[in-house]
């Protein structure tokens, strides 16, 4: 299975890498609002993915037999506070997570460094979870039930 | 508008957004997982942090697919360039060189400080564009149309401020 992983990454990336969607200055006309080929590409995309994953579910087992299970996202105060930060981040390096992967791959220098302090903000959230756990109502961590 | 990778023409928008809803449909529906690059981040964080956030079971169960899939990312960045004219490394950052150019110190610095707004902000908001705003919004989470509406308001915010108040443009 991992092969296939790899598989479907690389026609991710390819796809993210060719259409602007992990090119600076895409990022910058789309939040400038002087140029649609970004939001073609999300609308599109949501658009044909809604009803498949409608009809997925509708079918209710995978290609392979299994029941469909798709874990759902919790609702809280992070919803809004973590995406007003991503969106900072998002337009400071012009990359969202998938672009960071893939403009490393194009051999664009900086998204290194896009990549160190994703991984350093990550790390900094994990840390601090307990603390800013009630604050924003985040939900309680299930660990050390199942193995991984 | 041409893309910063050896000016090539971007392919049409309708092209790469069916292509992205195969790939999220593909995973689904051959694998069980939902489409979402950012919780990769913490797949990588949990080898160095043994912290409970990253010893959960959300994160140890989906190693095995995520850890390739981003492998999968970078390769198809580096096919990409290799099949577009070649793969050389580069700084070449478009409009922020014109506009503002810090040199490659000040722009590996300013990476950095983007970077932890990126990492810090999904891991709050519970996830990105990818599965928040492409898988989420598909399949009518509100918690994705919150964060998505979020994070475009954050972007909107602080490209506009960047770009027409700090740093102008010449438009």
């Amino acid at each position: 299975m991992a092969l296939l992983y790899v598989l479907l990454g690389t026609i991710f990336g390819f796809i993210l890498s060719r259409s602007g969607a992990a090119d600076y200055n895409y990022i910058q006309a789309m939040f400038l609002f002087t140029n649609f080929q970004l939001y073609g590409i999300i609308g599109t995309a949501v658009a044909i993915t809604a009803p498949g994953i409608w009809l997925i579910k509708r079918y209710g087992r995978t290609a392979l037999g299994r029941p469909i299970a798709i874990e759902l996202k919790p609702q809280h105060r992070g919803n809004i506070v973590g995406g007003l930060l991503f969106g900072i981040g998002w337009s400071m390096a012009g990359m969202c997570p998938g672009p960071i992967f893939v403009n490393i791959g194009e051999g664009k220098i900086y998204a290194l460094a896009a990549l160190a302090g994703a991984l350093a903000g990550a790390g900094l959230f994990g840390a601090v979870y307990a603390r800013v756990q009630g604050l924003f109502r985040l939900p309680r961590l299930v660990v050390g039930t199942r193995d991984g | 508008m041409p893309l910063i990778l050896h000016g090539l023409a971007p392919i049409h928008w309708a092209v790469a957004g069916a292509g992205i809803a195969l790939i999220t449909l593909a995973l689904l529906f051959i694998a069980n997982r939902r489409l979402g690059i950012s919780t990769g981040l913490e797949d990588v964080c949990s080898f160095v942090l043994p912290v409970p956030y990253f010893t959960r079971d959300a994160v140890r169960s989906a190693r095995k697919w995520r850890l390739p899939f981003i492998a999968g990312l970078v390769v198809g960045g580096f096919l990409s360039a290799i099949l577009g004219g070649g793969w050389t490394p580069t700084w070449n950052l478009g409009m922020f060189d014109e506009a503002i150019g810090f040199g490659h110190a000040g722009t590996l610095a300013w990476m950095f400080a983007g970077g932890l707004f990126i990492g810090f902000g999904t891991r709050l908001a519970g996830g990105c564009t990818s599965g928040h705003g492409i898988f989420g919004l598909s399949n009518f989470e509100r918690p994705s149309l919150i964060s998505t509406i979020s994070f475009m308001a954050g972007g909107i915010l602080t490209t506009q401020l960047i770009y027409r108040v700090i740093f102008h443009l010449g438009s």
